[in-house]
């Protein structure tokens, strides 16, 4: 039976109940290893003066103590700009910025030499937001355009805004995301012959951590390899960063020939990596009497940390995403990273994805307010239309096809009852002065591929054995996804065997070389397409081995290729189906022949293509869409929001693995709607993160998923594309979170009457709180039909 | 007097002293059980070390009340000390497989999905082992009990959807406890000759003689199993730290800002493991964990133990203490809004004797205690609301569970008819301590309780209160949620906007 398709356990599920899937943390120690930590700036931003590293020294039990000039080759790393020290030299940027690198015998002399490491700074003043950035025109790379072919000229462009019906301009502000990975970042590096080192890590990028470590140890890339067996969790946090605890590791390792590990605490963690990047977005919009978009403006802004990393590449897909699943005639997005003295914001599953996303709901939310539309309404008419030439180009030029928006749209409203829910909700406002409801709808357009050409390729190696059991090795890395297991599926299927015969090996350097990040949601696409084209080399070999052996003059066959049938765990001629051979006993005959029974295939992504200096092309090879409503109620006195019902639906084209995609959208899903609602970063005025562990910094817990939470698929018989018609799945379902966010605003517009509902991410219940209380004067009214509020309605 | 501490981990013995009795349970199960030869049971995860996520979740049984059996319970092992373990028994989730077969609960995670990346996986298969071994009736998991079961355990993979199908799946009637798969019996008699008496490991002084003075001495143990020797203890060592369930002393300990050279733990003290009413109050004694309460107050104070269904987690309520909740006197401790507009007594001993402290005078100022060095507490006296009154409690936090208060606000309001006769009112989160509301108690007494009524207080409440803007919230906020709660009160008072469940 064919396992692409079957809800298969992940290929490590027993291991994670049992506890015995292994994690950096639980590897066994080795001979003579050391524990690793760091001391890093005390502030935000400065002029080290002096390091005093006597007193450290001193406790018994360290055995180094590390600085920028230990490191062997040049001190600038950054996947895109490299303006990185990745130990603070002179200048250091953001609270917590690694300066010196400690091994010690155990983790508590490491820990005190770090408290005795004295850095004397001088203090310079902070720039932490975005608002500071902009004052001090402090910037990362150069400010990205964007804009429909159309929308070129400035005349043509306002004259759309001074004729529309009806304009709105604002501000909108999104915060940041911790991913709260439940894995620290963590590495173990381990001495080899000759100066070479391997670096086991708990990384999205093994190729990008290899580099890395050769380059800050004036090492060639031959000399490392790195290697992950899993992660406990990623979500983009783990891209570029996971290089922090490798290099000090490896770091360790060339000083000292001992093995190292380093583990983060989760404080520190918190602390020093990157998040997702707060947005602030300045955008006018203009559309028609109905609630059509005629023309709108975005200018991002994010908060790029101090060091580039990946920011440039997130603020082009939030570029990317402005539009999301609406056609808008006109559409005109800039983007600007700004420089300031957080840590470094990176990769967060989504990309800059939901800054994009985000802006445009909420807008078409207030148009429906002002056109007197309900919202469902208002985004249904301003979809993409399939096959419309007028209505399906995006503003870089990119045709929306083969989607099925429209129907995901008619058959959540049916499924989740929307209409009359609607006027329950009405209904339940009038009569509560209690709480508040609200319900809404987001939809959710997300564009699979890297936006840099180049990293859409993959390779992988599948060996098979001669007891006909298959190992299987790709660039992918495996961070919960279910990527091992969906790759598993799809070679267990090429060769026509039981996914218990193939297995699938910590993702290596060694074997899968150039590599790029798991991420992008690209991962089963890319590394399932390359374990693919090396199935098909080794069957092919194998047909041509059995078709000599079916070959029988006796029985009138000639070797025919074509007719040799490798499944249900053995090999055979269609001709003659009774004369089969066992898959494994196969293997062994064809290998005594000198028949190859490895190959590394290679995949790259058909047809992406997109000029980043113009802002035009088909950056994506398709799209994943889907939509979800939300409804939320609101206590009017305190802000707190319960989360009644959520109804998801989505097309992921045709799943590998539906028990798998069930568990990315839900969790995506969840995801989303924890960096709507609670997960807020606070930082004190001299930029000092405060939410700094889960006591503090609140991820969604059990008890705030939605009452009832109905999670669906659609059927798309158009799509065609992609590694056995799937879809990718990883990050869309993320951006489906903000309809719980959509929600609140239409509860909170409720109150509002006629007013705008200004709203910011992440809608906490003091968010909630605040605007509640601005809107209406007195958050609650005295009583049902007295109140100002429900007076009125 | 005994000098080692004695517990099971997975049905083998372990006899600890030395350095490994002060280690947190987590790191002594992660590092090889204090044995370089043992297995290193590195399946108990940690990701916070601070008791906020579950992944280090495990079970630990303990002689019941009957003396017959033992009864497991959750418990966040980064935030619990071997000291603590003492004539327990350890399960981990290696110890949860019998032959290599999956327990139920594993194989109903494996079957839904349960498990992503797999780093909380561990402690969500012992939650819901907990959740069996808790189950009264042994039916199925409702998905209320569910929900509030696994509280205590986060998950950033999931979305927690597969997990409460893994939940649902399980059949508590066909799920074994650990105790048919490890016999009590022998521990039970190992436990039994052990005996009831005092437990000291580690003494200060013969470690100095042995010349142990270069490294860090290993913390000193007390274990008291009675009044008279826990004050002794006490009195002879003013510098060792009272530890009740450590869900306060652990994140302290793993957080670095506390290293006792003793402690004391009075979980086996036989007094203080009181609860019962007499005469009309609720006594708590000091070694009560909060589950405990929680069980009792379902019917006797249904608005506290509405409060105690999200205090902290499961894991948490199942060490934690009241009294380890008064005598940590956070400004934004659950339970002392309560307490106070109650008016509780907290009862002291020392050698010298006893003596009581109405519950307000204890606070002398942010974790300022009127205790001294060489007194204990040893329960706390609560007096039950009579008829007339209402007493309604609130805990706003960012988060529904798991999640440190916001704002707590405790109204105590005595009725007769319209008139509200009697006002105490408490607030925290407002200010370095706890506070009562005394201007608002007045402008509310005597007067009948309108909704005007308690706007007017709420508006004179915020005048009372100085509150800071720190992580949790700004100080706006705060002054606007201590206002609004008068009014949530009235309208709850009146039966108004008490919801049940969605419009979907
Ligand atoms: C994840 C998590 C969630 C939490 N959530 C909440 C919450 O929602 N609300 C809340 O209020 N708190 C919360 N807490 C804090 C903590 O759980 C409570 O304060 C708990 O009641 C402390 O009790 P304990 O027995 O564990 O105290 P311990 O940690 O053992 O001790 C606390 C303090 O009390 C002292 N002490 C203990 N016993 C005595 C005694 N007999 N006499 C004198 N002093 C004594 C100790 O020396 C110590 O200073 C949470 C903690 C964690 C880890
Ligand atoms: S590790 Fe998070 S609760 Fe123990
Ligand atoms: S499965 Fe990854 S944290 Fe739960």
């Amino acid at each position: 039976m064919a396992s692409v398709g079957q809800s298969l356990p992940h290929d490590s599920a027993t291991g994670h109940v049992t506890g015995a899937a292994r994690y950096i943390d639980d590897l066994p120690r080795l001979d003579r290893e050391l524990y690793v930590d760091f001391a890093g700036s005390p502030v935000a931003a400065g002029r080290i003066r002096s390091i005093d590293l006597t007193a450290a020294r001193a406790v018994p039990g360290v055995v180094c103590l590390l600085t920028y000039d230990h490191l062997g080759g040049p001190n600038h790393f950054g996947p895109i700009i490299p303006d990185e020290a990745f130990l603070a030299e002179e200048e250091v940027v953001y609270v917590g910025q690694p300066i010196v690198v400690i091994a010690a015998e155990t983790p508590a002399a490491a820990l005190r030499a770090r408290q005795l490491i004295v850095v004397d700074i001088e203090e310079r003043k902070p720039v932490l937001s975005i608002d500071d950035a902009l004052a001090a025109k402090s910037f990362i790379g150069p400010e990205r355009r964007m804009m429909t072919p159309g929308a070129e000229s400035d005349a043509d462009f306002e004259a759309a805004f001074r004729s529309a019906p009806h304009t709105l301009a604002g501000r909108f502000v999104s915060g940041g995301q911790e991913q709260f990975y439940f894995e620290t970042q963590a590495a173990l590096s381990i001495p080899g012959e000759g100066g070479d080192v391997r670096v086991i890590s708990s990384t999205q990028n093994t190729t990008e951590t290899q580099a890395v470590v050769a380059e800050a140890l004036g090492l060639g890339m031959h000399q490392v390899v790195c290697e992950c067996q899993r992660m406990g969790g990623g979500f983009g946090g783990k891209e570029t960063q996971s290089a922090i605890p490798a290099v000090m590791t490896a770091l360790v390792v060339k000083q000292t020939g001992r093995p190292a590990r380093l583990v983060l605490r989760r404080g520190d963690d918190m602390r020093i990596t990157g998040k997702r990047h707060p947005y602030q977005t300045d955008y006018r919009v203009a559309f028609a009497a109905d609630g059509r978009l005629i023309a709108a403006q975005m200018a991002y802004y994010s908060n790029g940390g101090a060091f580039a990393d990946l920011s440039t590449s997130v603020m082009e897909r939030t570029m990317l995403h402005a539009d999301n699943a609406y056609h808008v005639p006109m559409l005109r997005v800039t983007g600007q990273v700004c420089r300031t003295n957080l840590p470094p914001n990176t990769a967060f599953r989504g990309f800059g994805g939901p800054q994009g996303v985000a802006v445009i709901e909420s807008l078409l939310e207030d148009i429906a307010q002002v056109v007197g539309r309900d919202p469902f309404d208002v985004r249904r008419l301003n979809l993409y239309r399939d096959g419309d030439p007028a209505r399906s180009v995006t503003h870089y030029g990119q045709i929306v096809r083969d989607h099925v928006l429209d129907e995901t749209f008619d058959r959540l409203a049916a499924s989740s009852n929307y209409r009359h829910r609607v006027n329950a909700v009405t209904e339940f406002n009038t009569t509560s002065i209690t709480h508040v409801r609200g319900i809404a709808l987001t939809a959710i357009k997300f564009g699979i591929s890297f936006t840099t050409k180049f990293l859409n390729q993959a390779n992988a190696l599948v060996n098979v054995y001669t007891d006909g059991t298959v190992q299987v090795s790709t660039g992918g890395t495996e961070m919960g996804q279910g990527l091992y297991t969906k790759i598993q599926q799809l070679v267990a299927d090429e060769f026509g065997l039981p996914p218990s015969r193939v297995r699938m090996m910590a993702t290596s350097t060694e074997k899968s070389n150039n590599t790029s990040p798991t991420a992008a949601s690209a991962g089963t696409d890319l590394n399932g397409a390359a374990a693919l084209v090396a199935c098909g080399q080794i069957i092919e070999r194998m047909r041509d081995y059995a078709a000599g052996l079916f070959a029988s003059t006796e029985r009138g066959l000639v070797a025919a290729p074509e007719h040799v049938v490798i499944d249900d765990g053995a090999v055979w001629d269609d001709r003659d189906p009774s004369h089969r051979i066992e898959f494994g006993e196969f293997c062994a005959m064809a290998r005594r022949e000198r028949v190859d029974l490895g190959a590394r295939g290679f995949y790259a992504t058909p047809g992406v293509d997109y000029n980043r200096e113009t802002g035009c092309g088909n950056p994506f090879f398709y799209y994943t869409t889907g939509a979800a409503i939300a409804e939320v109620t609101i206590d009017r006195f305190t802000g707190e929001l319960t989360f009644d019902r959520a109804d998801v639906l989505m097309d992921i084209g045709r799943s590998i693995n539906p028990g798998v995609d069930r568990g990315q959208v839900i969790g995506g899903f969840i995801q989303g709607v924890g960096w709507v609602t609670n997960e807020e970063l606070r930082y004190n005025d001299a930029g000092h993160l405060l939410s700094t562990g889960p006591t503090t910094y609140k991820i969604p817990n059990v008890t705030d998923l939605p009452r009832v939470l109905n999670v669906d698929f659609i059927d798309n018989p158009k799509h065609q594309k992609n590694v056995r018609q799937s879809k990718a799945v990883g990050e869309p379902p993320l951006m489906l979170g903000i309809c719980a966010w959509m929600a609140a605003k239409n509860a909170l517009q409720s109150l509002a009457g006629d007013k705008r509902v200004e709203l910011a991410i992440p809608a906490t219940g003091e968010e909630l709180l605040t605007r509640m209380t601005a809107l209406v004067g007195q958050a609650v009214p005295d009583a049902v039909g007295t109140s100002q509020i429900s007076g009125r309605r | 007097m005994r000098n080692s501490l004695v517990f099971y981990v997975n049905g083998d013995r372990h006899e600890v002293r030395g350095e490994a009795a002060g280690r947190t349970l987590s790191d002594y199960l992660r590092g090889g059980c204090g044995s370089p030869t043992a297995e290193r049971l590195v399946g108990t995860k940690i990701a916070c070390a601070e008791g906020d996520c579950g992944a280090c979740t495990v079970l630990v049984g303990k002689t019941a009340p009957s003396g017959d059996r033992l009864d497991y319970q959750t418990i966040d092992a980064c935030i619990a000390f071997i000291y603590q373990l003492d004539r327990r028994h350890v399960v981990t989730v290696e110890g949860l497989q019998e032959d290599s077969r999956l327990a139920p609960a594993q194989q109903a995670m494996v079957d839904c999905h349960g498990s992503q990346c797999g780093f909380c996986t561990p402690g969500f298969v012992m939650a819901l082992q907990g959740l069996v071994e808790e189950s009264d009736d042994r039916g199925p998991l409702a998905d209320e009990t569910l929900r509030l079961g696994l509280s205590g355990n986060l998950c950033r993979c999931t979305g927690y959807s597969q997990i409460l199908d893994a939940g649902k799946r399980l059949d508590p009637a066909r799920v074994d406890s650990v105790a048919k798969q490890y016999d009590p019996a022998p521990m039970l008699a190992d436990f039994a000759a052990l005996g009831d008496g005092p437990v000291r490991v580690n003494p200060r002084d013969t470690h100095q003689l042995n010349g142990h003075a270069t490294a860090a001495p290993p913390v000193e143990v007390f274990l008291p199993s009675t009044l008279p020797e826990l004050v002794e203890f006490r009195a002879d060592n003013p510098d060792a730290k009272l530890v009740s369930g450590a869900t306060d002393v652990g994140v302290q300990f793993n957080h670095g800002k506390l290293a006792p050279v003793a402690v004391i733990s009075t979980t086996g003290v036989a007094e203080l493991q009181h609860l019962e009413v007499v005469d009309e109050e609720l006594v708590i004694g000091a070694a009560v964990p909060w589950s405990r309460v929680e069980a009792f107050a379902k019917h006797e104070l249904p608005a506290y133990h509405a409060i105690l269904t999200r205090f902290g987690s499961p894991q948490v309520r199942h060490a934690g203490t009241l009294v380890g909740n008064l005598a940590n006197a956070s400004p934004i401790a659950d339970s002392i809004p309560f307490h106070y507009v109650a008016g509780s007594t907290l009862e002291l001993a020392s050698v010298g004797g006893r003596r009581d402290v109405p519950i307000e005078d204890f606070y002398l100022g942010y974790k300022q205690l009127d205790l001294r060095p060489d007194e204990v507490i040893i329960a706390v006296r609560t007096p039950l609301p009579a008829e007339n009154v209402q007493l309604r409690l609130y805990k706003v936090s960012k988060r529904r569970d798991m999640d440190i208060s916001t704002v707590t606000t405790a109204f105590w309001l005595e009725l007769e008819g319209d008139l509200c006769a009697g006002a105490r009112l408490a607030a925290g989160g407002v200010g370095p301590t706890v506070v009562r509301l005394p201007r608002a108690e007045e402008a509310l007494i005597g007067r009948p309780l309108t909704l005007e009524a308690m706007r007017v207080a709420g508006r004179i409440a915020r005048e009372e209160i100085t509150p800071i803007s720190d992580v949790r919230g700004g100080a706006d906020y705060r002054l606007q949620l201590v206002e609004n709660l008068f009014a949530k009160c009235w309208h709850e008072v009146r039966g108004n906007g008490i919801l049940t469940g969605s419009s979907g």
